[in-house]
């Protein structure tokens, strides 16, 4: 073990509202298209009509008819993410690939499915056993595992809007202490009818243009020292530090400034070298986040990767998103080598993370 | 360079006793927590037994915290972490000033709230929800309840949402951030509340057992639902000698992996794998194990499996096995914490914890598991077994403390 290894992202993939794979977030992020839609009344029997969905995500099409038959929506998100990822990349899995997932609560439309057949049926138990993996907050690592032969560290952590950071650090933590070669990192979130009530009732007060949007992207992190020579992978960016705290009062702002002080202090990173920052940027509490944020760094910086809320609030799954759409735009601006960039979230909860990366 | 890492404050919320004394108690005395379920409405299930929290009183624990605020699982934890942080002889405002680790592991986080909320949305529709209960359903609370009512922001507060090893993983990620000098201290465990919808879940895959659990026993008909919390305080032993604190155990490992085989049934082989990965991280002999805590549920597919993959292992000799799940029934989340503070008081008070209800060992379940009767034992190494949905293992290895570092 030695905690001065470093860290390296070296691949990702995201199913988005952009569409499916890599390749459409990162035209997305670049064109800024919105994606917001009209939902389907009939299906989608939330609270609001508009959506941010990934666009034809029906799961037997993405991923065929074998094996999907009992598969929930965010469990199809999260295998299809990282096997756009494998197969990019040509990477193959086994005893030293881990997967650390961030979600809120798994599917909340699968818990309430199966609790409902208990609260309905004329005798309790007649639920669908084969659906009962499905109410378990685990079930999209442990499915992601069998699918693509994922045998080392399976962590799911249940989080905010920060838990993609979360995750990151986590995984980190695996890296240096040898547990595995390689992590999936990523984070996911489903639209659900469900999932859009529960928001619904517990934030009534946020603004009303907030719709929900939904995604999951993952990414590759190996140790530096490991990446190249054993497979030839590139490094993307480097993560630098990341960190997460709790705010115990109602506002996150002073927890927020601390915890990006701290992560650039830990890096040796002057707060002028940031190159972009990335709010969560989403209804009145990501605007918040975004003005401390700004206040920090200034609004070239902030405006630098323009995400905004233009895939909705995607739940656990925002700041992994951002951390995507941060590479996104590096792809494609030849002056963002060896800059840095800042991902911060402030989530509803308690919980203020960032992270921060150097990108190659 | 590693630090050695220790275990200095347990606190327990459990059917056989709150706090560490009771909880050991309890433990020694082989005490039964079963009983018939009254946290939910059991109408129409043949039987129903499990091992609630009787007489909790959640106000008894919190001083910042709405109990309304909270789910009954988030209470639980923080109930248990304030136990913990008391019992290691921590000031909260000390802990304040230090940077710190929260992770609580849990299989259901608040269904019971979530029930509560479809239960509200079938009859008077979903614009009718309470909005008090949404916000506390979601599982992050289950530690981020903890950071808020002891006042710790400079804290990673993490729910890790693996099921029924959950314990597990908590325990030992708080083991590497400890172990590395990142964090000063890690609050660590799990917590879970018995939930109507996962007792039905198990009662339909036919693996309730009508009276008790019995785990490795010939007649073993499954399940008990359990809930509890378990919180351990872990710390360096430099900071522990420093502070003159008492020291249960050291956390000498730890392994967990994945079987990528199915999300429901056991894979023998990838549960032997977990075990020596946990063994090679301690730098333990399989010989020098004296005591294995097995996940032991008492359902037929786990105990076999599991007993099979510990003789992979041990080969034909094992160390003792016992399931803490005959007295706790399956505390879900909180199973392996509850599992690995048994182990700690173990290690601590010199006894073996036995495995109760035991009537006839199965012959295909080729342990010791200690039948009915605690027995006294020096315990040097003990391994705390967990395994859970989605083939998530954890196995973590606790050694008896002493000043000359363990060496094979």
């Amino acid at each position: 073990m030695t905690t001065a290894q470093r860290l390296v992202i070296t691949a990702w993939s995201a199913v988005s509202p952009y569409g499916i794979g890599r390749k459409s977030f990162v035209d997305g992020v670049v064109t800024g298209a919105p994606t917001v839609t009209e939902l389907d009344q009939e299906r989608w029997q939330g609270p609001s009509g508009r959506g941010c969905l990934v666009p034809g995500f029906e799961i037997r099409e993405v991923l065929g008819a074998k094996g999907t038959r009992k598969m929930d929506r965010v469990t199809a998100l999260v295998v299809s993410t990282v096997g756009q990822l494998l197969a990019d990349g040509g990477i193959g899995t086994g005893e030293d690939t881990a997967l650390v997932l961030g979600s809120t609560m798994g599917s909340a439309q699968s818990i309430m499915d199966f609790t409902k057949d208990v609260l309905v049926r004329e005798l309790p138990y007649l639920v669908d056993p084969a659906k009962m993996p499905n109410s378990v907050m685990n079930c999209a690592a442990g499915a992601c595992a069998i699918w693509h032969g994922l045998k080392g560290p399976n962590t799911t952590l249940a989080g905010g809007q920060a838990a993609g950071l979360m995750a990151l650090d986590y995984a980190r933590r695996l890296l240096i202490h040898d547990r595995a070669a390689k992590v999936l990192v990523g984070a996911a979130e489903e639209y659900s009818a469900e999932r859009a009530w529960l928001d619904r009732h517990s934030w009534p007060a946020e603004t009303p243009d907030r719709v929900l949007g939904e995604g999951c992207a993952v990414l590759l992190v190996e140790t530096a020292d490991r990446a190249l020579p054993a497979s030839g992978r590139a490094p993307l960016a480097e993560v630098l530090a990341t960190e997460s705290r709790v705010y115990l009062e109602g506002d996150p702002s002073k927890v927020l400034v601390a915890c990006v002080r701290s992560v650039l202090a830990r890096a040796g990173v002057e707060a002028d070298e940031v190159w972009a920052a990335v709010p969560s940027s989403v209804g009145d509490r990501g605007r918040d986040e975004r003005e401390v944020v700004r206040s920090l760094f200034g609004s070239e910086v902030v405006d630098r990767v323009p995400t905004g809320d233009v895939l909705g609030d995607t739940g656990a799954a925002s700041a992994a998103l951002r951390i995507a759409a941060v590479l996104s735009v590096a792809e494609h601006s030849p002056e963002a080598a060896g800059k840095v960039a800042l991902v911060t979230s402030a989530d509803r909860y308690g919980t203020v993370a960032c992270s921060l990366l150097r990108l190659a | 360079m590693a630090q050695r890492v220790v275990l200095t404050g347990l606190g327990v919320v459990s059917s056989i006793g709150f706090g560490p004394e009771e909880f050991a108690a309890g433990l020694r005395a082989g005490r039964s927590g079963a009983r018939p379920i009254s946290v939910f409405d059991t109408t129409g299930f043949e039987y129903a037994n499990g091992c609630e929290v009787v007489g909790f009183d959640p106000a008894e624990w919190l001083r910042v915290t709405d109990p309304a605020d909270l789910g009954r699982a988030s209470q639980f934890s923080v109930a248990a972490a304030r136990m913990a942080v008391r019992d290691a002889g921590l000031d909260e405002r000390q802990l304040a000033d230090k940077r710190g680790l929260v992770s609580v592991g849990t299989t259901d986080g608040e269904a019971v709230d979530l029930e509560a909320l479809l239960e509200t949305s079938l009859n008077r529709g979903s614009a009718a929800m309470d909005g008090q209960v949404a916000r506390r359903a979601p599982a992050t609370m289950l530690s981020l309840a903890i950071a808020r009512e002891l006042g710790l922001s400079n804290v990673s507060a993490y729910t890790i949402a693996t099921a029924c090893s959950a314990g597990n993983y908590a325990l030992g990620d708080g083991f590497d951030a400890v172990r590395s000098g990142e964090v000063d201290f890690a609050l660590c465990g799990g917590a879970d509340a018995m939930c109507r919808k996962t007792f039905a879940g198990f009662y339909r895959l036919g693996t309730i057992a009508p009276d008790c659990c019995r785990p490795f026993d010939a007649d073993r008909q499954g399940i008990l639902t359990g809930e509890g919390a378990g919180l351990l305080v872990l710390e360096s032993l430099d900071s522990a000698r420093a502070r003159g604190a008492r020291i249960y155990a050291e956390v000498l490992g730890y392994g967990l992996n994945c079987d990528a085989y199915h999300q429901v049934a056991p894979n023998q082989e990838s549960i032997e794998r977990c075990m020596r990965l946990a063994l090679a991280d301690a730098g333990v002999k399989p010989h020098e194990v004296d005591l294995i805590s097995a996940h032991g549920t008492g359902t037929q597919a786990n105990d076999v499996t599991e007993t099979r993959a510990i003789r992979g292992l041990y080969g034909d000799r094992p160390p003792r096995t016992i399931s803490v799940k005959s007295m706790l029934g399956h505390t879900m989340g909180a199973a392996s914490a509850l599992g690995a503070i048994a182990c700690a008081l173990a290690i601590t008070h010199g006894f073996i914890p036995p495995t109760i209800n035991h009537r006839s060992s199965d012959p295909e379940c080729e342990i010791d598991c200690v039948p009915n009767v605690s027995v006294e034992a020096d315990l040097r190494v003990v391994q705390n077994n967990g395994l859970a949905f989605g083939g998530n293992n954890a196995s973590v290895i606790l050694g008896k403390y002493s000043e000359k570092e363990f060496a094979s």
